[in-house]
């Protein structure tokens, strides 16, 4: 993307469409917004985009408030193939909004994929994938892990293939909220952020660009080595303990966005990820500590 | 519902499951959902595939499970406990009693 300037990204996003491959989806966004042209600039940089007319798998729009509202209360509104799914918000929430968006564009369409809700990240060609509700520090370690030799697959959308089980990467900004923010930013202070973004529904939010590797190696699959459900907690030493595979699978199951959808073919999905990796709860409180024992369990299954 | 019911595998069911160091994972493919059960409730709910019963029949099963005596009649506190999980199995759909 950055090859073709700004002006030419901007004309793209109001014209006919910015074509932006990321992964195996391509996304033709059109956008009329001055602000999240630069935001897309800067960090889909390294990304492939397409000739204008190429087939894409999401058509997705957004635009700002008319009339009244634009002065007063500016918003931005986000339209899918035409439809309005989601209401609208703050015009300073335009990045974090396509964020989200393009994540509901995946999780509630690419059913080839199993869709896990979870972070996966690789080295020497094995993934290992961290499931985590909200608030569990599941992005922060991502985006520690990622700043230390990992290679960022997602941040937040896990594509596991149906037929054989490997893992496809997503690679796209990492989201990080509140306290995350400062953290990550001290933590890897060479990474490049967006600027912090208040009072979104998930409190503040900032997203760290995607390495350039990661993008390069998009269509690098990985193999599934490791399911670790991670939970940060203050002060806790870096801690992996065992989950049998049944259980393991009872939670995947509950963090997988198509799981039910897929019907027996998901349950056979995840049956066979459990049987294939090692599972662990991992409860740490300083990424460093954290970080060691990644690269442990990458030793130990040398 | 008869007082003394015979329970069937609900139709639709194919027990597919997966167990695991005494754990067991279930595709309930009625509801979609999965249930985590112990190897014990499965080879239950395969007897009952293979032959529709009442639960004196199974308790027998549920005896045996539980390293006790089987006895004939069923030892009433055994018939209560499998009487309950066959209650708990209906709930979840995966069995039905047949018509009286």
């Amino acid at each position: 993307m950055a090859s073709l300037g700004q002006r030419a990204l901007r004309d793209r996003l109001r014209g006919p469409g910015l074509r932006l491959q990321t992964g195996p989806f391509v996304t033709c966004v059109q956008s009329p917004l001055a602000a999240l042209a630069d935001s897309l600039g800067v960090m889909y940089a390294d990304y492939p985009v397409l000739e204008e007319g190429s087939l894409a798998d999401f058509h997705v729009r957004l635009s700002g408030s008319h009339g009244l509202r634009r002065l007063l209360r500016p918003q931005v509104h986000f339209h899918y193939d035409g439809m309005a799914p989601f209401q609208p918000l703050p015009l300073g929430q335009a990045f974090p909004m396509f964020e989200w968006a393009m994540n509901w564009c995946v999780s509630s369409q690419a059913h080839s994929w199993l869709v896990i809700h979870a972070a996966v990240i690789e080295k020497e060609g094995r993934a290992a994938i961290l499931p985590a509700p909200p608030g569990s520090g599941k992005s922060t370690l991502c985006a520690a892990l990622v700043n230390r030799g990992w290679r960022l697959l997602s941040d937040e959308l896990t594509l596991v293939r149906l037929d054989d089980g490997r893992v496809d990467p997503l690679p796209r900004p990492v989201s990080l909220k509140n306290a995350s923010i400062a953290i990550v930013r001290a933590y890897a202070p060479a990474a490049q952020f967006t600027r912090p973004v208040a009072d979104t529904v998930k409190g503040t939010v900032a997203h760290m660009r995607a390495s350039s590797d990661s993008v390069a190696r998009a269509m690098e699959t990985a193999r599934p080595a490791w399911i670790v459900f991670p939970q940060w907690r203050a002060g806790a030493p870096a801690t992996l303990a065992p989950v049998t595979q049944a259980r393991a699978h009872m939670r995947l199951a509950e963090n997988a966005f198509n799981y039910s959808l897929l019907g027996a073919a998901g349950f056979h999905a995840v049956g066979r990820l459990v049987e294939e990796v090692r599972t662990f709860d991992f409860s740490y409180g300083v990424l460093d500590d954290a970080i060691a024992v990644f690269d442990s369990l990458l030793r130990e299954d040398a | 519902m008869c007082s003394s019911p015979i329970w069937r595998l609900a139709p639709g069911q194919r027990l597919v499951h997966r167990c695991h160091d005494g754990e067991c994972v279930l595709f309930n493919d009625l509801t979609g959902d999965t249930h985590l059960l112990d190897p014990f409730t499965i080879a239950l709910l395969d007897a009952l595939r293979a032959t529709p019963q009442p639960a004196a029949s199974l308790a027998a099963l549920c005896a045996e499970h539980d390293g006790g005596p089987t006895s004939d009649p069923a030892d009433p506190a055994e018939l209560e406990a499998c009487e309950e999980l066959l209650a708990d199995l209906a709930a979840l759909n995966l069995i039905e009693a047949l018509p009286c």
